[in-house]
C-alpha cells in the first residue's frame, strides 16, 4: 500500500538509493499502489558518481511492499520493505540487474524486462 | 435421538456443532482444528526474510514456537496424516523424465524455428540459450540484435505471425517497438535489443551458465 510521500528502497544498480513516491499511475484519484503499479517518484537519496542525480523526478515499478500480496491458491508474501525498480518512458529498467526477491506476479503485469534481470 | 448421542459422546472436546443431526448417519464432519488456535491464527508469524505462509503452515509454525503444546497435536498430526496421507515427499504436477524431455524438445523446435525467422530478417548474433535450468518460469532465451527500430517491428511481426500460424500461442510482451522488445510466449522469451541496449544490459553473461544452443543456419 503505497501512497504519495512514502519512502520506497531502490532494487536495482540504477544509482539511486531511496524513492519518494508523488502519485501513482493508473486510474485517477487512486488510494494506494502495490506491487505491480507503476508510481512517479523523487530521487531522495543517491550513489555518488551515478548518472541519476538527486531530486529527479522518475517513474518506478513497486516490486516489494510490506502489505502483504495474496495469491489465488490462498498464498500470501509479505516482505520487510517496500522497493521499486526505476524504469524510462518506455518501461525498460534504468539499472542493469535488479537485486532481491521478485515475484512471479510481475511477469503477469507485463515486467518481464525486470524478470529476467533479476537473480533466480 | 440415536444421532444426538452420538454427537454428544465424540471425543474432541468441543460439544456444539453447527452440521444438522442426521438421523441414523455417521457422525458428521468435524475438522480436527482445536478451538484455542483461533487466537493464534489471527496474528500471523512474521518471519525476518521473504515470507510465504499457506494456512495450513502459518496454524504450524506457531505450534512450534508455543512451548504449551499438549499431547492432543500428535492425535491431530496422525488425523491430519490419516486425511491428507503422509508428508509430501516430491511434487504431485512433475512428469515422468521422458515427458518432460519431450516437451523441451518441443519447445526447443519452436524457438529454433523462431530463430530462423529473426535470421532471415537479417537479425545479428541470435543466440538460443537453454535457460531451464537456471530459471523456474522459462526454458529457452532468445537473444538477437536489431539495427533499427523499423527492422525491431519486422522481426516482431514476423515472429508472431508464425508463432500465430503454426503453433497457435500469442505473446505477451511489447507490441510496440521498444530499444528492448521482449516477446514472451511462456516457455520461450524472445529479447530484441539494439546493439547498445544489447551492450549496456549483457544479457550473455548474466546467464552465462546457460547452454547455447547450436543453431542450424549462418548467423
Amino acid at each position: 500500500m503505497i501512497q504519495p510521500q512514502t519512502h520506497l528502497n531502490v532494487a536495482d544498480n540504477s544509482g539511486a538509493r531511496e524513492l519518494m513516491c508523488i502519485r501513482i499511475i493508473g486510474t485517477s484519484n487512486r488510494r494506494y499502489a502495490h506491487i505491480g503499479d507503476v508510481i512517479v517518484a523523487v530521487i531522495k537519496e543517491v550513489v555518488p558518481n551515478m548518472p541519476l542525480e538527486r531530486s529527479e523526478v522518475i517513474k518506478a515499478v513497486i516490486v516489494r511492499t510490506c502489505k502483504e500480496l495474496k495469491r489465488d491458491n490462498g498464498m500470501i508474501i509479505r516482505y520487510d520493505d517496500n522497493a521499486a525498480v526505476i524504469i524510462d518512458q518506455e518501461g525498460n529498467p534504468k539499472g542493469t540487474r535488479i537485486f532481491g526477491a521478485i515475484v512471479r506476479e510481475l511477469r503477469q503485469f507485463h515486467f518481464t524486462k525486470i524478470v529476467s534481470l533479476a537473480p533466480e | 435421538m440415536q444421532a444426538s448421542t452420538s454427537l454428544f459422546s465424540c471425543p474432541l472436546p468441543y460439544k456444539s456443532l453447527a452440521a444438522p443431526q442426521l438421523p441414523g448417519e455417521c457422525m458428521p464432519f468435524v475438522r480436527p482444528i482445536k478451538l484455542s488456535w483461533s487466537s493464534s491464527l489471527q496474528r500471523p508469524v512474521k518471519f525476518s526474510s521473504v515470507t510465504g505462509l499457506s494456512r495450513d503452515l502459518s496454524m504450524f509454525s506457531s505450534m512450534a514456537f508455543n512451548p504449551n503444546v499438549s499431547e492432543d497435536t500428535d492425535d491431530m498430526y496422525d488425523e491430519l496424516f490419516e486425511k491428507y496421507g503422509k508428508v509430501v515427499l516430491r511434487r504431485g504436477d512433475k512428469k515422468p523424465h521422458s515427458a518432460e524431455v519431450d516437451d523441451d524438445a518441443e519447445s526447443l523446435a519452436f524457438a529454433v524455428a523462431l530463430a530462423k525467422v529473426a535470421s532471415d530478417v537479417k537479425a545479428a548474433d541470435i543466440r538460443v540459450l537453454f535457460v531451464k535450468p537456471l530459471v523456474y518460469w522459462t526454458r529457452f532465451f532468445i537473444i538477437a540484435t536489431a539495427f533499427s527500430r523499423p527492422q525491431i517491428d519486422a522481426i516482431g511481426s514476423r515472429i508472431r505471425d508464425l508463432a500465430e500460424k503454426q503453433y497457435g500461442k500469442v505473446p505477451s510482451g511489447d507490441s510496440k517497438p521498444n530499444s528492448w522488445t521482449l516477446l514472451d510466449f511462456g516457455d520461450v522469451v524472445i529479447h530484441i535489443f539494439l546493439p547498445q541496449q544489447r551492450a549496456f544490459y549483457n544479457l550473455e553473461e548474466f546467464y552465462a551458465n546457460a547452454t547455447l544452443i547450436e543453431l542450424p543456419f549462418e548467423n
